[in-house]
């Protein structure tokens, strides 16, 4: 990885156990283009309602564990990847959001305790080449692990596309 | 070095590489699935990352519509009308319409599910095949348009989690409370991403609908898939169905496995998955009495014949009408279970009984159809999920086994089968 | 002088000896139908200022437009009207899954000879092929009739259409009454009350009679009617225990304008994009491609539809790219289907089969198209964007054309089958 994936901006925290109705809800389903998908972030999130309205491009999602738990929808990436939220970073992601975040070329990063580092509005800068989160507002530092392998390789080249392209010309 | 598991069994064989816990390699595709939620979203990205060019093998795609069966709104035809666009221009012969079912039993019925197979499809609970002994996850569009293109997939092998049960358990507990049990005492921190290996007195006995139950619900437990190996019977149902006979996949005897549970479910009791988790679970005698004011029996978990006839059962013995202002929504998850219940006499009853049934599909489930909720209604359901506001803003919901779902529908409030 | 059948029915019910066309009456309505609208009208009936309903008694409430709620505001939409029917004592409510309104009026004993109905919905005429005058009042009108339990109508001219000669094989009610709005055209019989007579009508059973006054709304009629006789004696029986008194025309009454109708050589008629009265007979549309296909609705809902749809289909498989909607009007519909085999008969050639209520008719749940797009239908409207789709076109015919050109997936003459 490189400087791309050292982000700096506002910290958005929400509970663990925010399952993927919650984060882009199923009667959105029907819709293709990521632009409207964005419109309906974190809706079902309690709190969050206004979250499409106050969100600014370089604001990371800080969440609980088990983020993006449910369905496989790649919509609840899309949704926020289109609202310029920069990275999340979880106490732990659900498999499924995991994966597809990863090849959609999304920055995430799972850091056990970051719910008790962070409160929303503090500013954050998140290394996800080292794993490193410092917390400028509180003078805070916590770790993860980045991500590494396969995984690692597909983020890099900016997702699973991208990646079977200049990995495995053969392919095409 | 020591055995492998079911998992690392079926990711050797559809790599070509000795694959162990933790290694990552690119399998072969048996099937790539769509519905008509995700369907629409994978041919777009394969259109716009590949244009014309030819998928791996139209034989090995498949696409089942159940969403919103029929469509309730213009996008979602639209979506429907894509998707078999698509089916056409590249000649995918295994389109089943709005008038087949859910997905994954459709395609079961269909003899398209073998066990020891790689599938994938665009929903997390692809996974209950799992109950059959296939290897069929959710994914997301990039992962299946990429699948279509190439007939590969990355995966992290998986470790692997021994789960056996021990103990009898009698009418009214069914596979359904075995699965909330589950649900209720594992710690998701470990079978996040795992393979679990399901055996044991009480599993050998489930049939194959309670297997699917069993198997649908390690999505929820975060489990990446959940072995049931197949018996005999299953074997050979399935080889009806496929034309061909069938092994099942089962693992070596000194296959080295991450952690090994055990379960004592003797007498186990009717359960009851409370608002707002699947694993927010409790003995329905604890919760009794809590007025409902809709009851849905259906979905992948609890939509097949042998679900519907035991809240059919249920039903009858408790005087056969639904209690007054209760809105009960009965979804058979295929045609075939459909046209079974109807020779049943399970319409009847249900009908009589002031239910509505409605056409096969994911129904409720998806919010796509049938039977939304109003703020502060109270829902128990046969399905999977009930996090907050999933089937209705404000609404809250239990999940259950039939006989208990019933049960609740001829009282009106939460009960247990008499 | 004589009278018509509006006029004495109006006059008797004003407690006047004789009226005629053009004088305003005040009636208390036997019947108030209202549907999914109800909540709508009851917050109409609390700006007036009013607490309690006037005559709870005569309120008839069905859900049926959206049903089982397909979203969060048709939840709210229902729990609300179940809040209304709760604070105000009505006893004759009818909730989701009991059928279609207009067929539920007269099942459960609201649509007698003789009556006085009004209703919140354009296809009240409905029930006058019970004998009685029905006719369809906007939200604010309700409100009002349920604030004073009375209202004030204008008694309107009358039109007698006399139907004769043999009804040829092939050729049902939809087809006779598509014949009569073409040739009126949608505005032909604008506010008048018409009155089918004549030996074809005298043949007709109960149903046939429905479809006839159903779609007498479509030609601009305020209300629709046939005599009742021993035919609606006898559908009528045990479904009330109200006594009735009927009303009829007499011999000598003066009549705006009679005409016959000789049927002898009509063939089966279609309603072309994008209006009603857009009639022609099948043969000059055959060949037109079929998306979907849809039997049922308020108009030809009914068991005897259904029959002749499963004469055709029985045995025969759906066109591969045409999807066919089974609508019940009601679940009494249904359990007789179901008793029948007609239910496993559709369902067998690919058929969905719905949950009775109003469906895809009016494009809010349902059987949605996509741009482009064509449904043939036993609806009785076909504006553009009615089924939810703009950019679609819905051809109205009878349950036999609609069946014969599912299994073609073309519009087809249904003689080809018959």
């Amino acid at each position: 990885m490189s400087k791309e994936f050292v982000f700096r901006g506002r910290a958005w925290v929400v509970e663990d156990d925010i399952d993927t109705d919650m984060i882009y809800h199923g009667s959105y389903l029907p819709l293709t283009d990521p632009k409207e998908m964005a419109k309906h972030a974190l809706e079902y999130v309690p709190g969050m309602e206004d979250f499409t309205e106050k969100v600014q491009a370089g604001d990371i999602l800080v969440t609980g564990k088990n983020f993006g738990c449910g369905s496989s929808r790649e919509h609840a990436v899309i949704t926020l990847q289109y609202n310029d939220v920069a990275a999340i970073v979880a106490e732990s992601f659900s498999r499924i959001f995991y994966r597809n975040a990863v090849n959609l070329g999304y920055p995430i990063l799972e850091v056990p305790g970051i719910t008790s580092e962070v409160e929303t509005g503090d500013e954050l800068e998140v290394d996800a080449n080292t794993g490193l989160i410092r917390n400028l507002t509180k003078g805070t530092e916590v770790r993860g692990a980045p991500l590494s392998g396969l995984e690692k390789e597909i983020m890099t080249a900016g997702g699973l596309f991208s990646y079977l392209r200049k990995e495995l010309p053969a392919e095409e | 070095m020591s055995g492998k598991t079911i998992i690392e069994k079926i990711l050797s064989d559809h790599s070509g590489e000795d694959a162990r816990a933790g290694d990552r390699v690119w399998a072969e595709l048996d099937l790539a699935v769509v519905r008509d939620f995700g369907g629409p979203n994978v041919v777009l990205e394969y259109e716009e990352q590949l244009g014309d060019k030819p998928v791996w093998d139209p034989q090995r795609i498949a696409m089942t519509f159940d969403y919103q069966a029929p469509a309730k709104v213009v996008q979602v035809a639209n979506n429907q009308r894509i998707c078999r666009q698509f089916a056409v221009k590249h000649g995918v012969p295994h389109v089943f319409d709005v008038n087949a079912g859910v997905g994954q039993h459709v395609l079961l019925e269909h003899g398209m599910v073998l066990p020891g197979s790689v599938i994938i499809g665009t929903d997390s609970h692809m996974n209950l095949l799992g109950a059959v002994g296939s290897f069929s996850t959710g994914m997301g569009t990039t992962d299946v348009a990429a699948g279509w293109a190439t007939g590969r997939l990355w995966y992290r092998v998986p470790e692997t989690i021994k789960i056996t049960f021990k103990g009898g358990y009698s009418y009214p507990t069914s596979a359904k409370d075995v699965t909330l049990f589950l649900l209720s005492r594992i710690d998701m921190g470990k079978t996040i991403y795992r393979s679990l290996e399901f055996y044991g007195q009480p599993i050998d006995s489930l049939s194959l609908a309670g297997r699917l139950t069993l198997a649908s619900m390690v999505t929820e437990m975060e489990g990446k898939i959940g072995f049931i190996t197949p018996d005999d019977d299953i074997l050979a149902w399935i080889g009806g169905r496929a034309g061909r006979t069938v092994e099942a996949v089962v693992p070596d005897k000194d296959a080295y496995y991450w952690e090994e549970w055990e379960f004592d479910i003797d007498g186990l009791e009717p359960l009851i998955a409370c608002p707002d988790r699947p694993d927010n679970v409790k003995p329905v005698v604890e919760v009794a009495g809590v007025h409902v004011d809709e009851v849905f029996i259906g979905s992948c978990t609890n939509g097949r014949l042998e679900d519907l006839k035991v809240a059919a059962e249920v039903l009858e013995r408790m005087g056969g009408r639904v209690a007054p202002g209760m809105r009960l929504v009965v979804t058979p998850a295929t045609t075939e279970v459909a046209m079974e219940a109807v020779a049943a006499g399970l319409y009847e009853t249900f009908i009589t009984a002031g239910a509505m049934v409605t056409n096969q599909g994911c129904s409720l489930c998806t919010i796509g159809h049938h039977g939304v909720l109003a703020e502060g209604d109270v829902l128990v359901s046969t399905g999977n999920r009930n996090f907050k506001g999933k089937l209705g803003k404000g609404s809250l919901a239990y999940l259950t086994s039939p006989a208990v779902a019933a049960a609740t529908a001829v009282k009106g409030e939460i009960s247990l089968p008499e | 002088m004589g009278q018509t059948f509006a006029e004495k029915a109006l006059a008797r019910k004003a407690g006047l000896e004789q009226v005629e066309p053009g004088q305003i009456v005040t009636v208390q309505p036997d019947k108030l139908l209202t549907h999914d609208n109800t909540a709508a009208i009851a917050k109409i009936f609390r700006e007036i200022g009013v607490e309690r309903v006037a005559r709870p008694g005569i309120n008839v409430i069905v859900l049926d437009h959206v049903v089982p709620a397909a979203t969060e505001g048709h939840a709210t939409n229902h729990q609300q009207t179940r809040r209304f029917v709760a604070e105000q004592g009505i006893t004759n409510f009818y909730d989701v899954g009991v059928g279609i309104c207009h067929q539920v009026l007269p099942e459960k004993g609201h649509a007698l000879p003789g009556y006085v109905i009004v209703g919140s919905d354009s296809h009240t005429p409905t029930a006058g092929a019970f004998g009685a005058f029905a006719a369809g009042i906007g939200r604010t009108e309700a409100a009002a009739v349920m604030a004073t339990g009375e209202i004030w109508l204008m008694v309107p001219h009358s039109f007698r259409i006399v139907v004769k000669g043999a009804v040829p094989g092939g050729v049902y009610a939809k087809d006779i009454i598509l014949n009569i709005i073409g040739d009126l055209e949608a505005d032909g019989a604008d506010y008048r009350s018409v009155e089918f007579a004549g030996p074809v009508i005298e043949e007709m059973s109960v149903a046939s009679r429905m479809v006839l006054c159903n779609m007498a709304a479509e030609m601009g009629a305020k209300a629709g009617m046939v005599e009742p006789d021993d035919k609606t004696r006898a559908w009528l029986k045990g479904r009330t225990d109200v006594g009735y008194e009927e009303v009829f025309a007499d011999a000598d009454a003066s009549y705006e304008r009679v005409m016959e109708y000789d049927v002898s050589d009509l063939s089966p008629q279609v309603a072309r994009p994008h209006t009603v009265d857009n009639v022609v007979p099948v043969t000059q549309v055959t060949g037109t491609r079929v998306d979907q296909a849809f039997i049922g609705t308020c108009t030809n809902g009914r068991l005897e539809d259904f029959e002749v749809a499963a004469g055709i289909l029985r045995g025969r498989k759906v066109a591969p790219h045409t999807r066919l909607l089974i609508l019940p009007a009601s679940r009494e519909v249904l359990l007789v289907a179901l008793a029948e085999g007609i239910v496993t008969d559709l369902v067998s050639a690919g058929a969905v089969v719905l949950n009775p209520g109003c469906g895809p008719c009016l494009g809010a749940h349902e059987g949605v198209m996509a741009p482009g797009e064509v449904t043939v239908s036993t609806a009785n409207r076909n504006f553009k964007g009615r089924m939810g789709c703009k950019d679609s076109e819905i051809y109205l015919a009878s349950p036999a054309t609609v069946a014969a050109s599912a299994l073609t997936g073309e519009i087809t003459d249904p003689r080809e089958f018959l």
